[in-house]
């Protein structure tokens, strides 16, 4: 969407929402356009003058302490954890499709250890590593990223995840972490398309006595087209395992 | 109200998402009313308007750590939640009379007592009421329409007779005047 496209958008995404895909382009557009960006400020700017004049009104003095009552009783039911919010059911349903506990811990750690050494992000902390595991959207906030894709590695005797990092200043990355009990030696590592048309190779895997072994690539270059990673035998050329990451 | 810049907002939703009292009490201060008042004009009464404030913060607590201030301002936010509580509040009355209706066991329902008074105590308040006297009457219309109302401005327009571009051109240009004469009585 070009600034005059989103600029007739703007109201109606401020009083929205707007229906999806649309309000997702908007999204995205105004992440990378400050004049657009401007232009909502000044919108919204417009609309706390708008709610000031039609709807300021001095609630009954009782009410503050209502309503603080009722939020101490809503975080004493919640048990606390570590990072913002305590988990709801549907979090670990989700939780369950994701590698295993100590890929997920392994893949932020690391993932926010890069971060930082691009100057992304000074604000995690290391206590908010699982919780940014599974918080794709804040750690992608925080980078000013476009899009974080996620596979699971499956093989025999082998599993692991991939991480692919679309950033839109030319910073992306991928992050292979593989576990693999038993195997040592050399794994070779591609980024494919599902088209077949592109492949890239990346640093191979060197898996040492524990069986666990990691990789990585930074890059300049768009990840985008890329969504599969596969693992294959730098001898045979088998296929040892294989995810699509989205 | 005092104005704050982004990052402290940020580090206050922090807080309050961190279960920090004092961060809940600020917020309170800063944004009750408006709330309130809301909950006023919509609803129509005091009772539901301070349910609503109630149902607001607790809702904003729950999702405190969704609110992302390169997304748009912390009232806006607020002002959002809000409005969008209060409008599923009048969808489910309006359900309930009908269902009500259906039944054959329409209530007679007691005249609810009319708006408070609206009261004049801030600055802010009073400046932003005149910022009002810049619009026209279609435009404090449509965008009446589009925020307490929740239409689009596909529904605007057919409400108000006009086209669909009239209809944006109008809420838009509402905004940006009064954005604009709140920030000419500041410089005065």
């Amino acid at each position: 969407m070009n600034c005059d496209e989103v600029r007739e958008r703007l109201t109606e995404h401020l009083l929205g929402p707007l229906e999806e895909p649309l309000g997702a382009d908007v999204r995205r557009h105004l992440r990378g356009c400050a004049g657009c960006r401007h232009e909502m400020a000044v919108l919204e700017e417009g609309m706390s003058t708008f709610a000031l004049a039609t709807h300021a009104a001095d609630p009954p003095a009782e009410l503050r302490g209502r309503v603080l009552a009722v939020l101490e009783q809503e975080w004493s039911d919640v048990a606390p954890v570590r990072g913002l919010r305590a988990p709801r059911p549907a979090r670990v349903a989700r939780a369950q499709r994701r590698p295993a506990s100590w890929m997920a811990l392994a893949a932020a750690a690391v993932v926010v250890v890069a971060a930082l050494a691009w100057g992304g992000i000074s604000t995690v902390r290391a206590s908010h590593f699982e919780a940014a595991a599974n918080r794709y959207d804040a750690f992608l906030g925080a980078l000013g990223g476009e899009n974080v894709r996620v596979g699971t590695l499956r093989g025999t005797g082998l599993e692991g995840s991939a991480v692919l990092y679309d950033s839109k200043v030319g910073q992306s990355w991928a992050l292979v972490l593989v576990r693999a009990p038993g195997l040592s030696g050399e794994v070779d590592v591609a980024l494919s398309s599902s088209s077949g048309s592109r492949t890239m190779a990346i640093r191979s895997l060197y898996f040492g006595q524990g069986g666990e072994a990691s990789t990585w690539l930074v890059t300049a270059s768009s990840l985008k087209p890329f969504d599969r990673v596969t693992l294959t035998d730098p001898t045979t050329g088998a296929l040892l395992a294989t995810a699509s990451v989205s | 109200m005092q104005e704050r810049d982004t990052g402290s907002d940020a580090s206050l939703v922090r807080a309050f998402a961190e279960r920090d009292a004092t961060a809940a009490s600020e917020l309170y201060d800063r944004f009750a009313s408006r709330v309130y008042g809301l909950g006023i004009v919509m609803l129509g009464n005091s009772a539901a308007a301070q349910d609503l404030v109630q149902d607001t913060f607790v809702k904003l607590w729950r999702s405190a750590d969704r609110f992302d201030e390169t997304r748009g301002r912390l009232d806006t936010w607020v002002l959002l939640v809000a409005r969008s509580l209060a409008i599923d509040s009048l969808r489910r009355r309006v359900l309930e009379a009908r269902t009500l209706e259906a039944t054959g066991t329409v209530r007679d329902v007691a005249p609810e007592p009319g708006p408070e008074e609206i009261a004049e105590t801030k600055d802010m308040t009073a400046r932003a009421r005149r910022a009002m006297a810049t619009l026209s009457d279609g435009q404090r219309a449509a965008l009446e329409l589009a925020y307490f109302g929740g239409k689009t401005s596909t529904e605007v327009a057919e409400l108000e007779g006009i086209p669909v571009g009239t209809a944006k051109t109008r809420i838009r240009t509402a905004l940006l005047k009064l954005r604009e004469a709140m920030g000419e009585q500041h410089e005065l």
